[in-house]
C-alpha cells in the first residue's frame, strides 16, 4: 500500500529540490488519516458482529465474516467518503463478504418463496395455543429462538429484516447498503417480519409439545 | 385508511411502528386505537415483539478480543 502511494506521489510531484519533503509529508498525512480511518472503523466492530451474527447464525463465521470486511475496508478505504455513514459503508462491504461466501458454499440466496400470513399470526397463535398472556411468551424469547428463526427466512428478506429491526439502519440506508430500491426494502421488510413471526410461531409450538 | 378501521390499523402498524406514516395518519391511527380495545391489544403485543428482538440481539455478547483480533488479521494480511 506504501510502495504504491509513494511511486504515485513521486510521479505527480514535479522534479524539484521540494519534491521529497513534500511527498514525505503527504505519506506521512495520508499514513494519519488512514491510521484515524481505522480506529474510526474498528468503533462499529460490535454493530457488525451482532448483524453478521443474525445473518449467517454462527458464532465462528460471524468472526470470520467480520474480519474479512475489516481486510477489506482497510484495503479500501480511500472509497470511503469522509463524512459519510461508516457504518452503513462497513455494512455494505460486510453484506458483500456474506454473499461471496454464501456463494462459494453454493448456498445461493435464493428468490424463496413463501406462503405470506396475517400481520397478528404470531399474536393469534399464541392466542390459540394457551392459557399464557401472548406477552409472557415474549418475555422468554432467547437470542438462540430468535436466531433460529432467522435462519428460516430466506436471506433475501432476513438480510432486510437485519439491518433494520437489528442493525438500526433506516430504510435509506438499508436500500444503499442492499442496491436496491426503497420500496423493496419497504415490501422485503413487510414479507420478512411476517416470515419472523411464523418461524418464531412455530417454534413455540415445539417448545410448547 | 380501509373502511373497515380494524383492518386500516392492522395494514398500517408496521409502518406505523417505523414512524413513516403522515402527521394526519398518524392522528388516525392514535384515534382509533384510544378507542378499539382488539386493535390496542394487538398494537402493544406487536410493539413489544419489535422491542423484544432489537433488545435481545443487541445483548449478544461479542466474543472478548474482537476488535484486537481483527486488527491483528489486518496486519497480518498487509491491510493495516
Amino acid at each position: 500500500m506504501l510502495l504504491v502511494a509513494d511511486s504515485v506521489g513521486l510521479v505527480a510531484d514535479p522534479p524539484s529540490d521540494q519534491a521529497e519533503p513534500t511527498a514525505a509529508a503527504e505519506r506521512a498525512a495520508e499514513a494519519r488519516d488512514r491510521v484515524h480511518f481505522e480506529e474510526e472503523a474498528l468503533e462499529h466492530a460490535d454493530q457488525l458482529y451482532r448483524i453478521a451474527l443474525r445473518l449467517s447464525g454462527s458464532q465462528q463465521t460471524a468472526e470470520e465474516l467480520v474480519q474479512e470486511t475489516y481486510l477489506r475496508a482497510f484495503r479500501g478505504w480511500r472509497g470511503y467518503r469522509p463524512g459519510s455513514n461508516l457504518a452503513a459503508w462497513l455494512a455494505t462491504i460486510l453484506r458483500n463478504v456474506f454473499l461471496d461466501e454464501a456463494r462459494k458454499q453454493s448456498r445461493r440466496p435464493a428468490q424463496e418463496s413463501f406462503e405470506d400470513t396475517s400481520e397478528y399470526y404470531l399474536y393469534n397463535h399464541l392466542s390459540e395455543a394457551g392459557a399464557e398472556p401472548q406477552e409472557a411468551v415474549l418475555n422468554r424469547l432467547s437470542g438462540g429462538a430468535i436466531a433460529e428463526s432467522l435462519g428460516d427466512i430466506p436471506p433475501m428478506f432476513r438480510e432486510v429484516v437485519v439491518l433494520v429491526d437489528i442493525g438500526d439502519f433506516s430504510y435509506q440506508d438499508a436500500a444503499d447498503i442492499l442496491g436496491i430500491p426503497i420500496g423493496t426494502v419497504m415490501s422485503r421488510l413487510h414479507r420478512g417480519r411476517r416470515a419472523l413471526k411464523q418461524a418464531l410461531a412455530s417454534r413455540a409450538s415445539e417448545d410448547a409439545s | 385508511m380501509s373502511l373497515d378501521p380494524c383492518l386500516g390499523v392492522e395494514s398500517q402498524l408496521q409502518p406505523y411502528l417505523d414512524r413513516q406514516l403522515t402527521p394526519g395518519e398518524v392522528s388516525m391511527i392514535e384515534q382509533h386505537l384510544g378507542t378499539c380495545a382488539y386493535c390496542r391489544e394487538r398494537y402493544h403485543f406487536e410493539a413489544k415483539l419489535r422491542d423484544t428482538v432489537k433488545t435481545v440481539c443487541c445483548g449478544d455478547p461479542v466474543p472478548e478480543g474482537l476488535v484486537e483480533r481483527v486488527r491483528l488479521h489486518c496486519r497480518g494480511q498487509g491491510a493495516a
